[in-house]
């Protein structure tokens, strides 16, 4: 006991300058190692950015750090004092605040009441809403945001609700604040304005650690950045002395193949057409509005959008999903009264917006899910050919480079960028005529990223038509040969990704222009 | 302001509600529709689906799933008869909620613990229920005079029952006071009559039990809304995960959900056993726990919802008991209702609800002038169809809680 207070002591003052001091962290779980011997300084009041690859162990070291996964060995020092916490109350406990990735917001709760939840200001038992809902909106007007706090969350927006998140951990007292991928479903404005929220809150004294991997934002808001590769950290550096692909390759570990130009032609023929495509709504508002477009041999057409805005019933109605009203066309031939399985049959492809509720069986082994939809080829008789579907499997694994012991393991065991990869794999692997492809690179890794990439545009030079649903600009931008922008389930504009930017394309995706 | 738009709104329903089923009783000359005997019947059948719907809120609330309503009232049918009929009511009626708290405490275990299928467990702990207390009765009432192994010997004392003063005619302190209500009631005037017959049959022949089960329903939303343990609760009904990132140890809340729900179906049972009748019969409960997850859902999981569906089913069930024969006036009563949203769907153009009330009129007027008497069998089923079109119809606008029947693993990677 004496020499533990000793130790923490000298610890105090040999590095009072670092709040946060987390030194050979391990962690593994079954089959997967996630950190291995990880460590990591954050400086007072600073924005210290995380950048890695997906399931390179980011946010399994934010876990740790913030008590929801207990490391196998190594130390965490928060304060200068070396504590282990065994659960997140005693991490909040210290100071230590975090905004999941995920939302971690009860929809049918309040806001007031998600924000004050496991911190209840009580007489009692009884909760005093009236001194909570004063102490919320002092927070709320200190780092300038408003928002009405009897609202269930379930009627507020990404934005909002990623608000919600942040005074949610301000309330807790947090003195450092975990940010897990904050800007991944907010368009540029609203990551604007998230930045100068942060920045108020530095200014206020509040550390904040912000894992991203999206390298231009990490650049130009982050006071250091460490960089983790494989579980393992590969350095920490300072923002102006690294540029963007410097940063990339250090995370991947390797060259980064880049945006290259098309060297093919986009072909003549049209192989998917929509006309006047019209998805009811259950009340008055359509959720997809008169949508007329086609997409040509070998042409990747982007579509550029904030979620919600009519892309996932559009998708749903091209594969025959949901009912619609217009034409679709596969090769010049009406298909819009035909069923799923006909479609897919004319050689449509479709990666889905949720990988992992509508792309995977999360509880079934990679060979099953990467047979799901060639049943029939992959069948003797009316029996799956159990060699063939995990030879298939296979194939798929190291074509597409999926990091997995085998084809065996159940798919919640891989990280979400190997997921993807899988799932991409399995529509591209049977050479289809059109691919729907709805935020095919979401929450994957830089490295990941690449490689779908890499697999769209060969399949795309091959001749395939590719429909790409995406709210990542640099990817509609940097992939596409034409974007169309939809907003409130019409399409507002179509542009030249040649011409446009960023902030022109979030112009239309919020209805401002 | 809001409020008090909200109450005049309220006060506005029921002064129409009123006058439409007085009128309906004038017209058909049913004054049973409203008599006092009738709602007090009704109120008395209100109560154990009233607390059934109120274990099912508590259960689904902190997020698991009961199915296991049923088998719980019957535990607590069993041991309140076995204890009112050893010690009194009232020890009867603490046993009755320790047994259902031990049904309770099975589906806790069973979902919570070791993460079998809350559908299962529910099923599980019904069938169980059943065939145990059928064991517990051949090893106890066997052999007793009245009892056997599907029925308890009659308990010496019941509950005591008060009228309250003033209102009902109540005695205070051997003052019999005046029965205002009574007398208005057997004036028969419109709406004063019916306002009469109605509050009487409310306020007079109290069982103190009836008063502890209403009390239940503001009591649970004080609880749920107020505190900082109603609060958690809802948490790890709505959101789990989102709860255990804030420290909070959903498991034990799902614990003490469960337990608050297999004591209120207990004392549910109990009150069938106890204060509607004198002994513990096998079948009891006669599938009340599920009319009561019904109720829960036509509540909207919201306890004032709850007591209203109840409310409406103990009606139904009441003027079957009551006056079998007023309920072709119940036809004429809706087709009167419908009118009244017809009106409504019109002023606000909304053209299915316009269709909707248009075909209930029609039916409910063609059913009343063409039926007479109602076969025994369909008077029964009343309580029933009643649940299946008030479910059909409240689809739409209801609000769960979002993980309520999701399994919940602490402290795995998500």
């Amino acid at each position: 006991m004496q020499a533990g207070s000793a130790k923490s002591s000298q610890t105090l003052s040999a590095e009072s300058a670092n709040i946060v001091e987390l030194k050979n962290i391990s962690k593994s779980f079954p089959g997967v190692i996630a950190n291995r011997d990880i460590s990591l300084q954050v400086a007072r009041a600073t924005i210290h950015a995380i950048v890695g690859e997906n399931g390179a162990g980011k946010s399994t070291l934010m876990k740790i750090l913030y008590g929801l996964h207990q490391p196998d060995s190594g130390t965490i020092s928060v304060n200068g004092y070396v504590t282990q916490f065994k659960s997140p109350s005693e991490a909040i406990a210290a100071g230590v605040g975090m905004v999941h990735q995920h939302f971690m917001l009860a929809d049918n709760l309040t806001v007031l009441e998600n924000i004050i939840l496991g911190s209840e200001p009580t007489k009692i038992g009884v909760l005093s809403l009236g001194d909570a809902r004063k102490q919320v909106k002092e927070i709320a007007t200190s780092i300038g945001v408003e928002i009405d706090l009897d609202l269930p969350i379930s009627e507020l927006g990404v934005g909002q609700r990623q608000r919600v998140e942040i005074l949610k951990v301000l309330f807790r007292g947090a003195e450092i604040l975990v940010l897990d991928e904050p800007t991944a479903v907010l368009v540029p404005q609203e990551v604007d304005e998230l930045f100068t929220n942060l920045r108020k809150l530095v200014a206020t004294g509040t550390t904040i650690i912000f894992i991203s991997h999206k390298l231009d934002e990490v650049l130009a808001v982050s006071d250091e950045i460490t960089v983790i590769r494989q579980g393992s950290t590969v350095a920490t550096v300072l923002p102006k002395s690294v540029d963007r692909l410097k940063l990339a390759e250090m995370m991947v570990g390797s060259d980064l193949p880049s945006h290259g130009k098309r060297t093919t032609k986009v072909g003549a023929t049209i192989q998917l057409a929509a006309h006047n495509l019209t998805v009811l709504g259950k009340d008055n508002k359509n959720p997809v509005q008169n949508v007329s477009f086609n997409v040509a041999e070998g042409e990747i057409v982007g579509i550029a959008g904030v979620d919600g805005n009519g892309q996932f019933e559009l998708c749903e109605a091209l594969l025959g999903l949901v009912a619609s009203q217009g034409t679709i066309e596969i090769s010049g031939t009406d298909v819009s009264k035909l069923s799923i399985r006909e479609r897919l049959k004319k050689g449509l492809a479709y990666i889905p917006f949720d990988r992992q509720r509508e792309g995977l069986m999360l509880g079934a082994s990679l060979w099953e899910n990467s047979l799901l939809g060639h049943e029939q080829q992959l069948s003797r008789g009316p029996m799956i050919d159990l060699a063939a579907a995990k030879n298939s499997c296979r194939e798929i694994i190291e074509r597409f480079g999926v990091t997995t012991p085998n084809e065996l393991v159940p798919a919640f065991v891989l990280s979400g960028g190997n997921q993807q990869k899988l799932v991409v794999g399995r529509n591209l692997a049977t050479a289809p005529k059109i691919l729907i492809a709805a935020h095919p690179t979401r929450g994957i890794d830089v490295g990941a990223q690449a490689a779908v990439w890499e697999e769209i545009r060969r399949s795309r030079d091959a001749g395939m038509s590719v429909l790409l649903v995406s709210a990542d600009l640099e990817e509609v931008l940097g992939l596409s040969d034409r974007i169309l922008v939809m907003f409130d389930g019409e399409i507002a504009a179509e542009l030249d990704p040649k011409s446009a930017t960023p902030q022109i394309l979030g112009k239309y995706m919020t209805g401002t222009r | 302001m809001i409020t008090k738009s909200k109450n005049s709104r309220l006060l506005m329903f029921v002064v129409g509600a009123l006058a439409v089923i007085s009128s309906v009783r004038l017209w058909t000359g049913q004054d049973a529709l409203t008599s006092s005997s009738t709602i007090g019947t009704a109120l008395r059948l209100t109560v154990p689906i009233l607390l059934a719907g109120m274990a099912g809120l508590w259960a689904e609330r902190c997020g698991v799933l009961n199915i296991g309503i049923e088998g719980m009232m019957i535990f607590g049918t069993w041991f309140g008869a076995w204890g009112a009929w050893q010690s009194g009511p009232w020890v009867g009626l603490v046993l009755a909620i320790l047994g259902g708290m031990l049904g309770g405490l099975i589906h806790a275990v069973a979902t919570v613990r070791f993460n079998i299928d809350q559908v299962i467990s529910g099923v599980v702990i019904n069938l169980l229920a059943f065939f145990g207390v059928r064991y517990l009765s051949d090893l106890v009432y066997v052999g007793k005079p009245g009892g056997g192994i599907s029925q308890s010997p009659p308990q010496k004392w019941a509950l005591p029952r008060f009228n309250l003063p003033i209102l009902s005619g109540g005695e205070v302190a051997g003052w019999k006071s005046p029965d205002v209500l009574g007398r208005l009631e057997t004036n028969r005037w419109f709406i004063i009559g019916d306002f009469g017959g109605i509050t009487r049959g409310l306020t007079s022949d109290l069982s103190w039990a009836t008063v502890i089960a209403i009390a239940v329903v503001p009591l649970s939303a004080w609880l749920l809304w107020r505190t900082r343990f109603g609060l958690r609760l809802r948490s790890s009904g709505e959101s789990p995960v989102a709860a255990e990132s804030l420290g909070i140890k959903v498991n034990h809340l799902r614990y003490y959900g469960l337990l608050i729900s297999g004591g209120l179906a207990g004392l549910a049972g109990g009150t069938l056993s106890i204060v509607a009748s004198s002994y513990y019969r096998q079948g009891q409960t006669a599938g009340r726990g599920f009319i009561g997850l019904a109720t829960m859902i036509f509540g909207n999981w919201r306890p004032s919802g709850v007591l209203t569906g109840a409310m409406l089913f103990g009606y139904a069930e009441g003027i079957k008991l009551v006056a079998s024969d007023s309920i072709t006036a119940l036809f004429l009563f809706i087709a009167a209702v419908s009118v009244m949203f017809f009106v409504l769907a019109v002023l606000r153009r909304k053209r299915t609800q316009i269709f909707v009330a248009l075909g209930v009129f029609v039916l409910s007027a063609v059913a009343y002038r063409t039926i007479d008497t109602v076969p025994e069998s369909l008077t029964q089923s009343l309580p029933y169809v009643v649940t299946i079109v008030v479910l059909a119809t409240a689809n739409q606008r209801l609000r769960p809680p979002a993980m309520a029947g999701v399994p919940f693993r602490p402290g795995e990677p998500h």
